[in-house]
């Protein structure tokens, strides 16, 4: 288990951005995902530039003070069972 | 507060090439020259996204035999509806399909009947696989999402693996294996279509087999068999309370069959915004809530559930649309749906016998 340090996480095919500023949401094919606090934060940085430790860095700077450890954890699960949903490519 | 649909299903067409035998288009199609015209579809989809509609559904008949997709794609892409182009992919060439691409298209569902031509070609009525087969490669070509369909039913479940392992080839991001629903002219075909609890275990097996084998890589999806169910399906999510189609002639109707039903008017998007329609209108009203149930639904703690299952198969198999769906075990009709299914033969039909055995669905007419 665990998510390649080089790998570029990204929408996958036939997923978009959609709903509103104030409660976006992630729209595929077969239906539509909120998405809020913490998973926002990780898949607003999955954008297919930055790599998985890029995210990670980034995280723990937005999270200063929480366990760094727990952030790279807490992103591993979030991105692996969205990835296992087909919603991100990596 | 009532909230707005999140999606709208716009029949563009009934016009197809396809003659499938298990059609969910209505019996009574809608006439070519009824259809609306451009510039009304263009008003709907504005004002679908204006109600904050998440999808749209682009079908038919087959979508395709209207000329101007490419116009009614980019301007719903526009509208920022995500849209989705259900296919047969007759009449879909490379340079169309680059069309649609560019137009904003999202996502492609193209439809497979069987995993051999022939077989494929007799449910559909018409020479289609080959032509499919080769648009699967040009989809593939871009970065789109693409889900192939395949109804299955007693005719080709017994190639189910082997239809699974051709489709796994056509390199889809999602595929969707759909049982027989028996509206239009699957009813009229029902007794040939109807699997047999054998197979319906085998398929069952079959589907979480491929589940397993492609977690991660492709999606399977599985719409189960009602009349073999315990408890009914929440068609369309409930009535009135997540969807909106639009027939080809402009009437709205809570679901595809819901015209089977008698006494409902169904407003036409000609005369009314979408938003009264969908707020107002006495057909999306009739079955919304729970004061039109009867018992055992009305006390049932499955109500918020499944809704009391299908109005139009409640009204199919019993004759009163306010009946607990029949297929629910705890109906007091479900012994028709029982009796459906001790009466079906179990034998297959080969295709040198098709002519006296299946009812095709035709092509409208033109007025």
């Amino acid at each position: 288990m665990g998510i390649a340090e080089t790998c570029k996480p990204a929408l996958a095919i036939g997923c978009k951005w959609g709903g509103t500023e104030e409660a976006p949401l992630v729209l595929f094919p077969e239906g539509a995902m909120k998405v809020q606090s913490t998973g926002l934060a990780i898949l607003a940085l999955c954008d297919g530039q930055r790599t998985f430790v890029d995210i990670v860095t980034e995280l723990q700077r937005q999270y200063f003070g929480a366990d760094p450890k727990r952030i790279r954890e807490d992103a591993t699960t979030f991105l692996e069972q969205l990835h296992e949903k087909r919603i991100v490519d990596y | 507060m009532l909230p707005n649909p999140l999606a709208l299903i716009a029949e563009i067409t009934h016009r197809c090439p396809l003659h499938c035998v298990y059609c969910s288009n209505p019996l009574e199609l809608a006439a070519a020259n009824s259809e609306l015209k451009t510039e009304d579809w263009l008003r709907v989809f504005a004002e679908a996204a204006h109600m904050g509609v998440l999808h749209l559904h682009l079908t038919g008949g087959e979508p395709l035999a209207r000329t101007d997709l490419e116009q009614l794609t980019a301007a719903a892409h526009q509208d920022g509806l995500y849209t989705n182009l259900i296919t047969s992919g007759l009449g879909l060439s490379r340079e169309r399909l680059k069309r649609l691409v560019d137009a904003g298209l999202d996502h492609i569902q193209l439809s497979f009947q069987d995993s051999q031509q022939e077989r494929a070609d007799w449910i559909a009525g018409t020479k289609s696989h080959a032509h499919k087969v080769e648009l699967a490669g040009w989809i593939r070509e871009h970065r789109i999402a693409f889900t192939v369909n395949l109804v299955v039913h007693r005719q080709n479940l017994d190639n189910l693996e082997e239809t699974i392992a051709f489709i796994e080839n056509l390199r889809p991001d999602r595929i969707e294996i759909a049982h027989t629903q028996y509206y239009g002219w699957a009813l009229e075909n029902r007794a040939s279509l109807m699997p047999t609890a054998a197979q319906l275990e085998n398929a069952l097996l079959v589907v979480a087999a491929a589940e397993a084998r492609f977690k991660g890589k492709i999606r399977v999806d599985s719409v189960l068999p009602d009349y073999y169910a315990q408890f009914p399906k929440a068609c369309m999510g409930g009535w009135g309370r997540r969807l909106m189609l639009i027939d080809p002639a402009g009437k709205a109707l809570p679901c595809h069959a819901a015209g089977v039903i008698p006494g409902m008017v169904f407003d036409n998007v000609r005369e009314h915004s979408l938003q009264t329609i969908w707020s107002d209108s006495s057909a999306f009203q009739r079955f919304r809530g729970e004061s039109w149930m009867q018992e055992p639904c009305r006390s049932c703690e499955r109500r918020t559930e499944d809704f009391g299952g299908c109005r139009c198969q409640a009204f199919l198999l019993t004759g009163d649309a306010a009946a607990t769906d029949p297929v629910c075990s705890l109906a007091p009709t479900h012994s028709v749906v029982l009796q459906t299914l001790a009466q079906s033969p179990a034998d297959v039909i080969s295709p040198t016998s098709l002519e006296e055995n299946w009812k095709y669905r035709p092509n409208p007419s033109r007025v």
